[in-house]
């Protein structure tokens, strides 16, 4: 497949611009869009807003956590693409439309940019965001 | 969606591309024939195609030149020719309906894109592109296909691909440290609160170029870095009116109750080329400290962003800003010129001062000023320049800011009821140790006029009620002999930090203050000494009342229960222990003054100390005027209500220095 390929070297491309010049040039900002469509603008203001936050349990295990728009908590994965919100198992699992969601997509934009807050949690308090998340789907 | 931010720019960016590729369709379908020679066209045939989400992928055979002139037997695959993977949006395959063999220019801006493990380059943005009809043999087969759909095939992406944002040969990063990136000079660490908006664009140090560049619009990501050299208050319904209809300030909604008034923060800004700029931010609540401002953030560096022009103003029309402008004038360190290179920087002795100014405010919501408060003092900062009273008196100018320290000694309301009180003006009688020191020639004790677009904070006006004050007046104006303070005057309580104390005598003020004696000279709306025998009394005047103890109303009335008693409507209380106020006209014969007849008002509450002329009223259970005349009065602080020459009368009041 290539538009993994693609959209990595993109992200790629930004973390590299935005390390040596601290900014984003125009030409990337667009072939975000162009990639990744209507999930771009959302995931930049999500971005903008510094929405994204990085959990880490003392073992190393990584979650990402997102506040969308609406104000609700996201989960996403760092192993796998996955996130907890309608348009993820909408657009990518059903439909295949989309490559991630606007979610992961600021995840990858915030740790392209240093964006992303830190946060260091327990063992239990990461298994329990992961469990709470299956519950409100059974 | 953030000010500043990078989804706004992204908006932005795309509604621009997408007017550009409906501008380009609709010129592709009045032009058949774009001339593909054209530089940065990119001329491609498409050996195969598939999808992946709602990307097209179409691998492709670069062509050197337009099939057009070739034969369709040479059009045949050279495995010479570079391969191709162009991406085409969902939209853009949708108007190319292309199929296997097909030849697509691509026009620019397309952008290309090197893979780390592939050698196929990638070409994106491929939003002008156009099918190529080979030749009228090749369009009835172009028909025939059109009618049978096309199956493309769709790629599933497997969700266990994620990205890798990190450069695989670089084993020394762990993936999810804190940056350590070597390269970058600054780390981008998640708590670095310099780090602010993502991405804007590099700050610009003229005033001018952003504003000439950007037009009245705003500025949405450009940001300006300029020094502060002034912070004071404007009061709002005085503040230049933008696009808000009629007269409503600026700041309607926040006033919840009637006092204090609105006012509005204001900065005076100078940039690299000694430009000046009025900058409005946000209206002050009574709890705000002006004086908090000043010390902060006058002369420091900052950076202004999402910046709105009000209007720009020339010295003609904002008398005040530019005798304020005027004073900084010439700047204290050489200023860049624009134009010439920068490594020639012109002095500055030669600069005519500015001749127009521009108002600038923020966009409504949030302030877009970052104060470096922890930054050393900008050279560029020229603190205000303090003298004493003397040299101010002496100064030749009309419309010239000064600055000074002095005590305060009496303060007078002006006492007309049309007029709210947050708008009345105020004299205040001011002193320092030049004045005092001085034996002959001038006066003691100048009279400071504040008039009501002068800001005072609550602290001030406290501080003036309470007692005598010291007091800083920032940038006051001194013209036609009389100083007065305006818009852009601050009052403060605290010497600032830095000032230039151009040789003035900053010293406190030893011994009792002294005032003027009453002459020949003596003006109205002074104060003045004096001195003299009561040759008179003017019985008519003689009142005196009881007021309330704890809020001074003088309108006491009896209680309908105890006819002893006498009761305060506004405390709604019984007044136990009344305040006696006592009112008197006397007479005097000055010698200092001798042909005019000296009436003095004399009152005072008997709570207090007690004066030379009512103590001896006072004491007099039933006082007579005989016991009265003839007795000398000494040393009265008095103000000067009025003076007329016929008849020759000077009406005076007697005063409690603060």
């Amino acid at each position: 497949s290539t538009l993994p390929a693609v959209a990595e070297e993109l992200l790629r491309e930004i973390k590299k611009a935005f390390q040596e010049t601290s900014q984003v040039p125009d030409v990337l900002l667009l072939g975000l869009k162009f990639i990744f469509g209507p999930s771009a603008v959302p995931a930049l203001d999500l971005v903008d807003q510094r929405s994204v936050t990085r959990l880490r349990s003392p073992s190393g295990r990584i979650l990402y956590q997102v506040l969308g728009s609406s104000g609700k908590l996201y989960t996403c994965y760092s192993s796998c693409h996955f996130c907890t919100c309608p348009a993820f198992g909408f657009s990518v699992l059903q439909k295949s439309e989309s490559l991630l969601c606007k979610h992961i997509l600021a995840v990858y934009l915030s740790q392209a940019m240093g964006a992303c807050q830190e946060l260091a949690v327990s063992e239990e308090q990461l298994t329990n965001i992961l469990l709470a998340e299956e519950e409100d789907e059974g | 969606l953030c000010r500043g931010g990078l989804a706004e720019r992204l908006c932005r960016l795309q509604n621009r591309e997408r007017s550009a590729i409906s501008f380009w369709r609709h010129q592709c379908l009045s032009d058949d024939k774009i001339p593909p020679d054209k530089s940065g066209v990119l001329i491609v045939k498409i050996l195969e195609i598939f999808e992946e989400c709602t990307i097209q992928v179409a691998i492709c055979q670069q062509l050197e030149q337009s099939p057009a002139t070739l034969s369709p037997e040479d059009a045949v695959i050279n495995a010479e020719e570079p391969i191709l993977k162009v991406l085409f949006t969902r939209e853009t395959a949708a108007h190319l309906k292309s199929r296997p063999q097909d030849v697509i220019h691509i026009y620019p801006p397309w952008q290309k894109l090197l893979l780390q493990n592939a050698d196929v380059p990638v070409i994106m943005n491929t939003y002008f592109s156009q099918k190529v009809l080979l030749s009228e043999h090749s369009e009835a087969r172009e028909k025939t296909y059109g009618l049978t759909k096309m199956l493309i095939r769709k790629n599933i992406i497997s969700l266990a691909q994620t990205f890798r944002l990190d450069d695989v040969d670089d084993k020394s990063h762990q993936e999810f440290s804190d940056n350590q990136v070597p390269c970058a000079p600054q780390t981008h660490n998640n708590g670095d609160s310099k780090w602010h908006p993502l991405a804007l664009s590099a700050v610009n140090d003229s005033l001018l170029e952003m504003v000439e560049s950007q037009g009245a619009v705003g500025w949405r990501e450009a940001q300006v870095q300029v020094v502060i050299q002034r912070v004071y208050c404007l009061p709002a319904r005085e503040g230049y009116r933008s696009h808000t209809q009629g007269n409503k300030p600026l700041c309607a909604a926040s006033v919840t109750n009637s006092d204090p008034p609105n006012v509005r923060l204001c900065l005076l800004v100078q940039d690299a080329y000694g430009m000046f700029s009025e900058v409005q931010l946000q209206s002050l609540s009574s709890t705000d400290n002006i004086e908090q401002y000043c010390r902060r953030w006058e002369g420091k560096s900052c950076c202004l962003a999402g910046i709105k022009i009000l209007q720009r103003t020339t010295r003609g029309r904002a008398l005040g800003l530019f005798s304020l402008i005027d004073s900084l004038w010439p700047p204290v360190v050489p200023v860049k010129v624009p134009g010439q290179s920068q490594d020639s920087e012109m002095m500055t002795t030669n600069l005519p001062p500015p001749s127009f100014c521009y108002i600038l405010t923020v966009q409504s919501g949030e302030i877009h000023v970052e104060v470096d408060e922890e930054e050393q003092i900008s050279n560029l900062y020229q603190p205000p320049a303090v003298h004493g009273l003397k040299e101010i008196l002496r100064i030749d100018g009309c419309n010239e800011r000064c600055s000074f320290w002095a005590q305060v000694l009496y303060r007078r309301l002006q006492t007309k009821h049309s007029v709210p009180i947050d708008q009345r003006e105020m004299l205040l009688f001011v002193t320092d140790s030049t004045l005092q020191n001085v034996v002959h020639g001038i006066p003691k004790v100048v009279a400071v006029s504040v008039t009501a677009s002068c800001v005072l904070s609550m602290e001030i006006i406290e501080a003036l009620s309470a007692g005598s004050r010291l007091v800083f007046f920032k940038d006051a104006l001194w013209g036609n002999g009389r100083i007065i303070c305006v818009e852009r005057t601050v009052l403060l309580l605290q010497k600032p930090l830095l000032c230039s104390a151009a040789g003035a005598d900053l010293s406190e003020l030893t011994g009792p203050v002294r005032l003027d004696e009453l002459d020949s000279t003596t003006q109205a709306s002074s104060v003045c000494a004096l001195r003299g025998t009561v040759v008179g009394v003017n019985e008519s005047t003689a009142f005196s009342w009881p007021t309330c103890n704890r809020c001074g109303n003088g309108k006491l009335e009896v209680c309908p229960q105890d006819r002893e008693l006498l009761y305060c409507n506004q405390c709604s209380e019984v007044v136990t222990t009344p305040v006696l106020k006592m009112q008197l006209e006397v007479f005097l014969s000055c010698p200092s003054r001798s042909q005019s007849t000296v009436k003095v008002k004399v009152w005072h509450e008997i709570s207090a100390a007690l004066f030379v002329l009512l103590t001896m009223l006072l004491f007099l259970q039933t006082y007579e005027v005989q016991s009265v005349l003839g007795k000398e009065v000494g040393l009265l602080n008095c103000y000067v209500h009025s003076i007329t020459s016929h008849p020759n009368c000077v009406a005076l009041e007697e005063i409690v220095l603060l």
